[in-house]
């Protein structure tokens, strides 16, 4: 397809898009989107999937311009608990409540929400507009990626942890190697034996990572909180403005946007690519770039705008392998992909080419609902910072009880919610004694992929350990990752 | 036990404002439940959806609620089953033959012998295929490789011990070579597997006609053999017997209902499920979704899950689900990790322990106290979440929260607690339709 012909497709998309009714369909499919990112383990995929009985009756076209509402709303909603409460809404958004949650408990959440509302607008418009023009050759260049290349890019992502170790090194590790064994809990996926479930069947599937996250941060802070206030006086938290960013923060946001785009978008267009490793690797990027790293951490704007932009471009990106390869490589992407065959239209390579209308004219509502996104969460950005206000007796209260929410739904499951409360204590006894939070979260991410990968890639080379060096993709990504971890302590020495 | 009558919430409201009430029916029974022990977006979840909707539809049950029970190839689905439903009369839960290898393999102490069998429902074949620009063109190829050195051939498909691994060693039995020889690589997921089949990092891959076939029209991948017994019309794939290997394979679905349901209630379901495959909501998703008709019930279809019981055992056993260890052995990693966990405990954890920050004993009192009653909070919620219902254990847990932080507004607290939690059960639990308890506050 030529430039001219993807720009009249489009055009004609747009021409559909832009009618009463769509427009409709659109606004509804963000609202119910942001409402269901806000809340911790529930997502836009159990949202599709409730609701796709009853569009049975809408037409396809308004029932998916619903659907990408939903998609393109959850990620911008994950972001606000993250911000606010320290409460990730989903994985793509943990990276964000590491500064975010500072910078709002010093008063500047509007800045922080403001930023992700608008780093999320930048990212999701330029990966929608590459998804327009570059998708198939994109997609062909992703199916190259193979067990070594994907247990390449794992090690890549661990070395996002130097970034987030904190004062110690013991300490972080300990944090990273707590996370690896408890992602030893489960089903071995390659063999299907159980490993350290203890013959309990609430464990064969490991331990949930809404779980850890929400359980480390979310009551885990609950608890640092309270305890430390017999201790010390509050400090009053004053909001600095209610109109978003300074001219600073500007400055500061706009290349993280940029940047966390260039790494979100190519990364979720993998099939097993996920938004967990492209906003680690936006923080890291971010934080290794800056004049300043010591702020990181400490309410860097830079650490929510990139992560927050690479999460939107990601998300953006899994509609490449499922719209030109009928590939799903997220939960949200089969059910879509459940949703075409429901309407007897045939999802793969030939979707493009077979249903024009429909893809176009959802591609074109994909910029619109990002530009509603953005009108919508702006002026709400000064309202939700007011938040922090609520007295926190009330405020931690609400927290706990979203958590619980949050915690019991994921698999109805009264072990997930005691699990929940354990892992609470836990962080709340690192954060005494200074332990960093986010390593252990990685671990428990990564350390199963990591495994999975290898041992996959090791059983069809058979067991010829040369696989990893041999293949270029997969030296190139285990180069830059010993680059990144050497790089940085030579270029001290030398200045 | 809970309620049983679950308004559809956001569902429902959603159907009236587009006009889509079902079909009027004279007095339809009340409210069925159904339980899709998978996530959403599988094979289980589809049936149960497409159950929901063709039950509705014909008006054979007035409400429908799906509950997902995600994990462990269906097996936390059974335990649950079996465990919370203990005679509900009005559950079914969608299980199948992925289900059974998983209680093979994991020697799951609960089986489906354990449930009351309603009927099969569905059947899928399987389809061998290699990417296009593979230099295996045929079955023959295939085979030939595949026993001069079965290692070098690798199969890629879905989770270790389900139906894609069964076929792989059905196959290779049926050729003549150990099945444990088989270079089988384990993908969670649809969309994992066929990426790697697409991008050819595996030489051969096993997946179901219905995630194949728009691969298979748009010429992507070429397909080698399928399991069914004759050629199908409009597919251009010959079968595994006509190609000399003398083998059928279908990956089926059923429903079961729980254990303890008395002889009129089985009657009742076994209706239900019977008037819902007559449905024309129900034949014509068979045709959308390419799931052939296997509608089986009463005797002849526990007879039919006994023998698939027997075949699966013997099969996996031969597999060794355990046996295929290249030189990564799985035992190498976790003793790596807890290793690593037991040294830098000991380098971080002592001497942080150590230094314990020095506390005023008074104010210290007042900590502890707080963090008591959050551990009070918590450990309630989990007694009483579902014993008492969501909304009684979240302002429980809301009020016990607000005091460890301040003590002087008690009636406040408890005010918001109420609000809080009723709130919060409405808009998720009624709005958006989400399986929270609602106890003994049943309304």
């Amino acid at each position: 397809m030529g430039l001219f012909d993807i720009l009249s497709a489009l055009g004609g998309g747009f021409a559909s898009a832009i009618t009463p009714a769509h427009l409709a369909w659109a606004l509804a499919g963000v609202t119910l989107g942001t409402a269901v990112g806000v809340l911790p383990g529930i997502g836009p995929a159990l949202t599709i999937a409730v609701l796709l009985p009853v569009t049975f009756s809408l037409d396809p076209l308004s029932a998916f311009i619903a659907f990408g509402g939903i998609y393109y709303g959850a990620m911008y909603g994950g972001s606000t608990t993250s911000i606010l409460l320290n409460t990730p809404g989903e994985t793509g958004s943990i990276a964000t409540a590491i500064d975010g949650y500072m910078m709002a408990r010093q008063g500047r959440g509007a800045a922080a929400l403001t930023t992700a509302a608008v780093g999320s607008f930048v990212a999701g418009t330029l990966a929608t507009t590459a998804l327009a023009f570059f998708a198939p050759m994109l997609a062909s260049v992703a199916l190259r990626f193979g067990s070594a290349e994907y247990f390449a890019l794992t090690i890549v992502a661990f070395t996002t942890v130097s970034a987030l170790l904190g004062d110690s090194l013991a300490r972080g590790l300990f944090s990273l190697f707590l996370g690896l064994a408890l992602g030893l809990i489960g089903i071995d996926p390659l063999t299907g034996v159980a490993r350290f479930s203890f013959g309990i069947p609430q464990l064969l599937d490991g331990i949930d990572v809404v779980i850890l996250v929400i359980g480390l941060f979310a009551v885990g802070e609950t608890i640092y909180q309270a305890w430390r206030y017999g201790r010390e006086p509050l400090e009053a938290i004053m909001l600095h403005d209610f109109t978003g960013m300074s001219r600073e923060e500007w400055r500061r946001s706009w290349k993280p946007w940029l940047r966390g785009t260039a790494i979100g978008f190519p990364l979720g267009v993998l099939p097993c690519g996920g938004t967990v490793i492209p906003t680690f690797l936006s923080y890291l990027t971010e934080k290794r770039l800056s004049d300043t790293p010591e702020r990181f951490g400490r309410g860097a704007i830079e650490g929510v705008a990139g992560p927050e932009a690479a999460n939107n471009a990601a998300a953006a990106g899994v509609l490449v392998p499922l719209l030109t390869l009928g590939l799903p490589s997220s939960a949200t992407a089969a059910i879509m992909l459940a949703a075409f065959q429901q309407y007897g239209l045939q999802p793969g390579p030939l979707l493009f080419t077979s249903q024009p209308d429909l893809v176009w004219t959802l591609i074109a509502s994909l910029f619109i609902g990002n530009v509603m996104l953005l009108v919508l969460n702006l002026p709400l950005a000064g309202v939700w910072a007011r938040v922090m206000l609520v007295p926190r007796p009330l405020l931690f209260g609400g927290v706990l009880v979203l958590a619980s929410l949050g915690a019991y739904t994921l698999n109805r499951s009264l072990l997930d919610l005691g699990l929940l409360y354990g892992v609470g204590a836990i962080g709340c006894l690192m954060r005494v004694h200074d332990f960093p939070l986010v390593p252990a979260v990685l671990g428990l991410i990564l350390g199963p992929l990591s495994e999975q990968h290898f041992r996959r890639a090791m059983a069809i080379s058979e067991g010829d350990v040369s696989i990893f060096v041999t293949r270029p993709l997969t030296a190139s990504l285990l180069l830059a990752a010993a680059a990144v971890l050497v790089l940085p302590s030579l270029w001290k020495r030398k200045g | 036990m809970g309620i049983r009558l679950r308004s559809c919430g956001l569902a429902a409201t959603l159907a009236v404002l587009t006009a889509a009430s079902p079909a009027a029916a004279q007095n339809p029974p009340e409210h069925l439940r159904l339980v899709a022990p998978a996530a959403p977006g599988g094979g289980w979840d589809q049936t149960a959806r497409v159950m929901q909707h063709a039950l509705q539809q014909a008006g054979i049950a007035r409400t429908v609620s799906v509950e997902n029970i995600p994990g462990a190839a269906g097996l936390i689905g059974l335990a649950r089953f079996v465990g919370s439903e203990q005679g509900s009369g009005d559950t079914l839960m969608v299980s199948g033959l992925i289900m059974l290898g998983a209680i093979v393999t994991q020697r799951s102490p609960i089986t489906l012998r354990e449930v009351t069998s309603i009927a099969r429902l569905t059947g899928e074949y399987e389809v061998l295929a290699v990417p296009a620009a593979s230099p295996i063109r045929s079955l023959d190829d295939l085979i030939r490789a595949f026993t001069q050195r079965p290692e070098a051939i690798s199969w890629g498909g879905g989770s270790a011990g389900g139906s894609d691994q069964i076929l792989a060693g059905l196959i290779a039995d049926a050729v003549g070579v150990a099945p444990r020889r088989v270079n089988y690589i384990a993908f969670s997921g649809g969309g994992e597997s066929l990426s790697a089949i697409l991008g050819g990092q595996v030489s051969v891959g096993i997946n179901g006609l219905a995630e194949f076939a728009p691969q298979i029209d748009a010429g992507t991948i070429r397909p080698l053999a399928i399991s069914s017994a004759e050629r199908l019309p409009g597919l251009d794939v010959p079968t595994l017997r006509e190609q000399g290997i003398d083998l059928e394979f279908e990956n089926w679905r059923s429903v079961v209902a729980p254990p303890g349901i008395d002889a009129a209630e089985r009657r009742y379901l076994e209706g239900v499920v019977e008037a819902m495959v007559r449905s024309e909501a129900w034949r014509d998703a068979l045709t959308r979704y390419r799931w052939l008709d296997r509608y089986l019930a009463g005797a002849e279809f526990e007879r039919f899950a006994d023998t698939e019981h027997a075949r699966v055992q013997r099969i996996l056993q031969q597999l060794g689900t355990t046996a295929k260890e290249s030189s990564a052995a799985p035992g190498l990693y976790p003793l790596f990790v807890l290793g690593g966990l037991v040294l830098l405990g000991l380098a971080a954890v002592v001497p942080a322990i150590r230094r314990r920050p020095v506390i005023p004993s008074q104010t210290a009192v007042r900590g502890w106290r707080s963090v008591g009653l959050i551990a009070a909070g918590g450990f309630l919620d989990v007694l009483f979440a579902e014993r008492l219902g969501f909304i009684i254990a979240s302002a429980v847990l809301f009020w016990l929260v607000a005091r460890a932080f301040d003590e002087r507004r008690p009636v406040r607290d408890a005010l918001f607690a109420v609000a809080v939690s009723v709130a919060a059960y409405l808009l998720f639990g009624r709005v958006l339709d989400l399986p929270l308890p609602a106890g003994v506050l049943a309304f």
